[in-house]
């Protein structure tokens, strides 16, 4: 088995070295390969290899000063002391080789944690927004799309079945949306008191036709508004109980609503039904592009703020019911994984056996549209891996519009293919997707390197 | 360029005289004083202690390596110090300690320098070696426990 280490220290004279010498005799007794990068005074010594990196059981970093960890993304980490190393180093080996060494699902699982962990200010709430309007989303979407089995007109009849599923998925699932949106985004802001004037907010902007748009504009409104009042607002102690129940639920919705209906509405509404109109008139070649643009997107960082960013654009126009950007975005999501498994496949000698091995679960991440399920190959050779599956996506983004195959449920990969109605021009979206994943494994098997 | 080269005779204190962490500190940065390498001596004791702070330079084992990267520095240098009473260096394992090597460094030095302190830290991770500085009596011994 072999281990990798990073030591550094504060003044990067002593320590650093000091803890890299007792590392590699703890693991010299013990007969374990060990390599050790000192990052001290006289800058990095001793650089592990990305090669080194993925090769490796499991990575120990003693660092009294702070030492990047994108490197390692999705290896078994143990961070000590750099005194620790010192004092105790034949325990650290020992405890670095107990650590699991994580499958493809569990690193991919691991990063997903850590990223949702880094956010921070605005990405963050927005976020969280989003995963709190995702499941009406997908409830919303599939139930409609579960309408039109009986025929694209049929939930016009009253009292019929179709009907009935239009009201669940229609006016109450994609009704639901955009408060949700709003509501969620303030309340990551302002905790519970920004819930109110959120949904409030976000119910403002689906009446004054302002959309998704509207929703985010109105749940950050809101939330700073509710986070600015809870800490600007002092009450006698005797009082304090009627500012979360009375004052801060009144105020901040008062303001939200005058705000959403006498200065946002208006203008965002035209924002929107611009961005609509042109999104609904989109074809041929300007379609091609932003499928493909949006598909780059997807695997520019996956599943980072790059690719939330057109994750959310697309399921933000789901409620304006423009269905194409959303089939091109999971088209494109679901490629990077599959082109590399289709790539292990193919090119055998590319690859490292743990490599090949992460392959096989990289074929289900990519069938369940977990783009994350590209990192650990992504971040072992960025120069190669990044511009194939970039350019495969945004071969499988393009098509897909071209296509105008066009994707109702906000996720769920292949799975969602089956259901009735859920995918408009399934042939065009199938061939989509695979026309993507095998350019991204052919531009992989030119890119990547043999191992010897 | 070699350990050996680093460790001068005259910057050897074989009989600490210092009972506290701050005091042999003094002490070592006072031998840097007496031969001008150190021209503010507040200064550096300030910027040794400063360190100090962050975590104790004690490593254990009897052994502490004070040591701090300061303007008041004219080169880079090595004090060693031999404590034969032994000093409460607040140390990792809690004992005290007898052995000292001070290191000084200046904003702006060179690689050569750094590597060759950095050499000197992997040295006394190395048991035979602490063994030969702790049983140590005279300025030649100490030079030999570096010489492979």
């Amino acid at each position: 088995m072999k281990l990798v280490a990073v030591t550094s220290c504060p003044t990067g004279i002593a320590h650093t070295y000091m803890a890299a010498e007792a590392l590699e005799n703890a693991a010299k007794k013990k007969g374990i390969a060990l390599k050790v990068e000192t990052q001290g005074s006289v800058g990095v010594e001793n650089e592990l290899t990305a090669e080194e990196i993925r090769e490796a059981h499991a990575v120990i970093i003693a660092a009294g000063a702070n030492v990047s960890k994108e490197r390692f993304e999705g290896k078994a980490i143990l961070e000590v002391e750099v005194a620790q190393a010192i004092k105790d180093a034949a325990n650290i080996i020992e405890r670095a080789m107990q650590l699991e060494k994580k499958d493809l699902a569990q690193q991919v699982e691991t990063i997903k944690q850590e990223r949702s962990a880094e956010r921070t200010g605005f990405y963050k709430h927005l976020m969280s927004g989003v995963s709190f309007m995702l499941p009406l989303v997908v409830a919303g979407g599939l139930i409609i799309a579960l309408s039109f089995v009986f025929g694209i007109e049929a939930f016009k009849e009253e009292g019929t079945l179709a009907a009935a599923l239009m009201q669940i998925g229609g006016a109450s699932a994609f009704g639901l949306m955009v408060p949700i949106l709003a509501g969620y985004i303030a309340f990551s802001i302002a905790d519970r008191p920004g819930l109110a004037p959120g949904l409030i907010g976000g119910s403002l902007a689906v009446q004054v036709g302002a959309g998704f748009l509207g929703g985010i504009i109105a749940g950050f409104i809101a939330g700073y508004t509710a986070d600015f009042l809870k800490k600007t607002i002092r009450l006698p102690k005797s009082l304090e109980g009627l500012k979360p129940i009375l004052l801060l639920p009144f105020l901040s919705s008062l303001f939200v609503g005058i705000m959403m209906i006498y200065v946002i509405g208006a203008p965002v509404k035209s924002i929107s039904d611009a961005l609509t109109g042109w999104l609904q008139n989109l074809s041929g070649t300007n379609a091609a592009l932003l499928g493909a643009i949006l598909g780059a997107m997807m695997a520019f960082d996956m599943g980072g703020p790059v690719n939330k960013a057109a994750y959310t654009f697309a399921v933000g126009l789901l409620g304006s019911n423009i269905f194409e950007p959303q089939a091109a975005v999971m088209a494109a999501g679901m490629t990077p994984p599959l082109g590399l498994a289709l790539a292990t496949v193919l090119f055998k000698n590319k690859f490292s056996t743990a490599e090949r091995e992460a392959g096989k679960a990289a074929w289900v991440l990519g069938i369940s549209f977990i783009t994350e399920g590209a990192i650990p190959f992504a971040a072992a050779d960025p120069i190669r891996v990044l511009p194939s599956i970039i350019t495969g996506s945004a071969v499988a983004g393009a098509l897909s519009m071209a296509f105008k195959a066009t994707l109702r449920a906000p996720h769920g990969g292949i799975f969602v293919l089956p259901i009735p109605n859920a995918v408009g021009n399934l042939g065009g979206y199938i061939v989509a997707i695979a026309a993507g994943t095998m350019i991204t494994a052919l531009l992989l098997g030119i890119l990547k390197k043999k191992i010897d | 360029m070699k350990i050996t080269d680093m460790l001068k005779k005259d910057l050897m204190l074989l009989e600490l005289k210092a009972g506290s962490k701050e005091e042999v500190v003094g002490e070592l940065v006072d031998a840097l004083v007496k031969k001008g390498i150190v021209s503010n001596r507040e200064g550096f004791v300030n910027a040794v202690m400063e360190r100090e702070k962050m975590s104790s330079t004690g490593i254990g084992m009897g052994i502490a390596i004070p040591h701090g990267r300061s303007n008041a520095v004219s080169k880079p240098s090595i004090v060693f110090g031999k404590s034969t009473k032994g000093i409460d260096y607040q140390s990792l394992d809690g004992e005290p300690a007898y052995i000292f090597f001070l290191i000084a460094v200046p904003e702006d030095s060179n690689n050569e320098h750094l590597k060759v302190l950095s050499q000197l830290s992997r040295k006394l991770m190395h048991e035979d070696v602490r063994e030969k500085l702790i049983a140590s009596t005279n300025e030649a011994e100490v030079i030999s426990a570096f010489q492979e």
